[in-house]
């Protein structure tokens, strides 16, 4: 029997009371920094002693108090999570930072800086593409980012702390890709839904003890005769966000999800920030180019001239090949939260990516609340039986 | 003649016609000029940012939102939005992208190139090149991206920076932006040289430029005189005479005139009193975009009194900038470019409007041009023009009891939007705008 206090069980405990562990730092002197979106560097928050702590909204509560900040036909996980901080669930915070990854983001931060009074609050802004002088600008942002967290908290910001968080934060990285290795099995030795819970036990913890946790879930994981059973069709899952594990479930009703392509499991997670001479260089680079988010403008060669959509498909979703290989996935649910225009506009594309590649996929939208969950399940099953 | 009535109740300025004839005429114009052998570009609005470099390079634009709108406004959007649907783009999406994203499909799938036969003003050409731009609405290179599905066309996406509210104000953070601007601009306009094959003309450039920024600075006085009790302008005429210098359409100079005659018919209606609609009742500002394909309801409450004296931030000119001292054309673009939200920035402050740019905006306009009401049209397809909108209304009521009417539609797809319902409102949100106004009184207000 596991340890109750330890692994996938305490992985649960967090996923399930996300702010316990927030609030119990906070009475010991810690300070509490939300954030949104994981282009935030959470990096810079690391090394000034700030725990970072993911504010997510939640599928069973209804949006209420958001409805007189936000239109109904907006990105309904902003929704949620406005509405969230708006009920008081986020009232520990000392700081949010917020970030212009896409333009709900962007647009929900002027509007959570008006009517959530944090005492710290930052927004980042981030350019479209990956050109150098975009690089330069992104730079500079977190620059300044720098100087209101050093004026905020009156420390300065070393580079010797700057990188000693990078090196946490990137093993943290190879933790969760670790963890994704034992996905590969047939069946898997963990399952979509629990991979879930854990990644959101990590956004919710200081990284030393999330890289903790990630190492006990892999050694118990490893050694565990109690893992999912095999299904008849191994799926990628391809999303914005897919954060709650009931979501997850019912992919897994007749699938297992060997990998969830979505900011709610590995897509934070797959590259590592490199260790350059000024860290910055390195956050920037991974920040910006190397997350790969439908919310960035990818060419397969900067200000081509020529055009060949082959080579454009490759430049915006290559990394799935391998993916799709060495994972034997047989499947692919793309699955687009309602009124999320990067990711909308990216589906057909994607769909003839995937076509090109021999894999059956399809797009299902839903709008991140309880009651898309029945309707979401049958499409699913449909999907599912198509392919199995 | 029942039709011929309704007309009249709204006053339309007689320089408005040719404005709005510009447009048109560009469309036909870049027609004519595609099928002699010219090269055609389709941008999307971009502030500004690449509009200049392309006029300088005797490029012909066109724009896809534009000609949305025109589609839209001409009744042959909805079989583009279908086709867009059938291929598999969610109905969501801006309705501009989907109309366009269906014509390609439609000239490039079905007509395997050619310009669909209905397509109003002689139809888009495929294009050498598309503009995309970050500039308030991000989602939009995304669309210029997804064209790659039907036509094999470069695209260039032109950063456009969006600071937050407070960190505007972070020491070197604007003129870091407008580095940004330059760099960027000068990669842009190397790659439309590497496209066209042939240099920049620099001093055209300029003189370009210099157009584009007097253009403006006319269109901003000429709508600061609406100001005036009754308002001389209604936003119909807003919205028609408009796009010539959004879109930089045609002749530069012309347009300039065009503008200064429109300056000089407003000033005239000022001076004479004369109001664009019969009766001024109530004074209104209007946010967002408008539904392009029902405009006819604004005659209707105009029967009623209303007179829509401001509107439409995205679309105004930027609050005039002493620019005559930059000589780089490029610093020049981008200076501009960032006057449009920057422009309002120090004042919001001012105010401790956190709502920047995009809300701010409307505070002004209803303080300043001493509207009793606001007529809000958020759009379910597009998050742009319509999330700092629960926040405008809000703000309108804490700040100057000024209350909105929040009406839900879609610039294209009229099926979204139903004009009765903003009519059978009007009568309790005039009792509404009443009551506010003697509230406003009581408290001091100036109106």
């Amino acid at each position: 029997m596991p340890d109750k206090s330890r692994g996938l069980k305490r992985a649960k405990e967090i996923y399930q009371n996300r702010s316990q562990k927030a609030k119990e730092l906070k009475a010991a002197g810690k300070k509490i920094i939300g954030y949104p979106c994981v282009y935030v560097p959470l990096e810079m928050l690391t090394a000034l002693d700030l725990v970072p702590y993911r504010t997510c909204g939640d599928i069973k509560e209804p949006v209420t108090e958001a409805d007189r900040a936000l239109p109904t036909s907006f990105c309904p996980i902003m929704r949620t999570c406005l509405d969230c901080a708006l009920k008081g669930w986020n009232d520990f915070l000392d700081g949010m930072v917020t970030v212009h990854s896409s333009d709900p983001q962007e647009k929900t931060a002027r509007v959570w800086e008006s009517y959530v009074n944090h005492p710290y609050f930052h927004f980042i802004d981030m350019p479209g593409t990956v050109r150098p002088e975009a690089l330069e600008y992104f730079k500079n942002q977190l620059n300044d980012f720098r100087k209101t967290l050093e004026s905020f908290t009156g420390k300065k910001l070393s580079p010797g702390k700057l990188k000693a968080a990078i090196e946490s934060h990137n093993k943290q990285r190879a933790l969760v890709k670790e963890l994704y290795q034992l996905t590969k099995p047939a069946p898997p030795l963990i399952s979509g839904t629990e991979i879930v819970q854990v990644i959101k036990a990590l956004m919710s913890l200081p990284v030393t003890e999330g890289n903790e946790l990630l190492s006990q879930v892999i050694s118990e994981v490893k050694s565990r005769t109690d893992g999912p059973k095999k299904k008849p069709a191994r799926l990628l899952i391809w999303s914005s966000t897919v954060d709650d594990s009931d979501i997850m479930a019912i992919f897994e009703s007749e699938a297992n999800v060997v990998m969830d392509e979505s900011c709610g499991g590995i897509r934070p997670y797959r590259g590592r920030v490199k260790l350059t001479a000024d860290p910055l260089d390195g956050l920037t680079d991974y920040y910006l180019n190397e997350i790969t988010c439908a919310r960035t403008f990818r060419q397969a060669v900067i200000g081509e001239t020529k055009k060949d959509y082959k080579k454009d498909l490759q430049s915006r979703f290559g990394y799935l090949r391998d993916i799709i290989k060495k994972w034997n996935i047989n499947g692919a649910i793309l699955l687009l939260v309602r009124y999320c225009d990067p990711f909308a506009f990216e589906m057909p594309s994607l769909k003839d990516y995937l076509d090109n590649l021999g894999l059956p996929s399809t797009y299902i939208e839903y709008d991140y609340t309880v009651g898309a969950l029945a309707p979401l399940r049958t499409r699913v099953e449909a999907f599912l039986e198509t392919i199995s | 003649m029942v039709t011929e009535e309704k007309k009249k109740v709204i006053s339309r300025l007689k320089s408005m016609y040719p404005l709005r004839a510009k447009v048109n005429e560009t469309y036909l114009k870049s027609a004519e000029a595609i099928k002699a052998g010219k090269p055609a570009v389709w941008a999307m609005l971009n502030f500004y940012y690449g509009d200049p470099i392309l006029k300088a390079m005797d490029v012909e634009v066109v724009y896809p939102e534009n000609y949305g709108a025109v589609l839209a406004a001409t009744g042959v959007a909805q079989r583009y939005l279908d086709q867009s649907d059938a291929d598999g783009f969610p109905t969501h999406l801006c309705g501009y992208s989907r109309a366009s994203l269906g014509y390609t499909s439609r000239m490039m799938k079905d007509l395997k190139g050619k310009i669909p036969p209905e397509a109003p003003f002689g139809g888009m050409p495929k294009p050498i090149f598309l503009m995309a731009s970050a500039a308030i609405c991000d989602a939009r290179y995304k669309w210029f991206q997804a064209l790659g599905r039907y036509m094999d066309v470069p695209v260039w996406s032109l950063e456009a920076p969006s600071p937050g509210n407070k960190e505007f104000f972070i020491e070197g953070n604007y003129q870091r932006m407008v580095e940004l601007g330059m760099k960027h601009l000068r990669d842009f306009v190397a790659f439309v040289e590497r496209m066209l094959g042939k240099k920049m003309d620099w001093d055209k450039l300029d003189e370009t430029v210099n157009l584009m920024i007097e253009i403006n600075r006319v269109w901003f006085e000429a709508n600061e005189l609406r100001k005036a009790k009754p308002c001389p302008v209604h936003s119909r005429d807003f919205w028609s005479a408009m796009p010539a210098a959004l879109f930089l359409a045609g002749d530069l100079k012309d347009s300039l005139q065009l503008y200064q005659n429109a300056y000089q018919e407003v000033k005239d209606r000022v001076n004479s009193h004369a109001g664009a609609i019969l009766e001024e009742k109530y004074r209104l500002v209007f946010a967002e975009l408008p539904p392009w394909h029902s405009l006819g309801l604004f005659d209707r409450l105009a029967e009623r009194g209303w007179n829509f004296v401001v509107e439409s931030f995205g679309y105004r000119p930027p609050i005039p900038l002493d620019l005559s001292k930059v000589s780089d054309p490029l610093e020049k673009i981008t200076k501009f470019s960032l006057q449009f939200f920057a422009g309002y920035y120090n004042d919001a402050k001012k105010q401790n409007v956190l709502g920047g740019a995009f809300a701010y905006p409307y505070l002004k306009y209803a303080r300043e041009w001493k509207c009793d009401g606001a007529l809000l049209h958020p759009l379910i397809s597009c998050r742009s023009a319509s999330t700092h909108l629960p926040y405008v209304s809000n703000m309108l009521m804490e700040q100057l009891k000024v209350p909105s009417l929040n009406v839900e539609g879609d610039i294209v797809d009229l099926r979204l939007f139903d004009p009765e319902d903003v009519v059978a409102k009007a009568e309790p949100f005039e009792e509404t705008m009443e009551h506010y106004r003697k509230v406003r009184r009581q408290e001091g207000f100036g109106w």
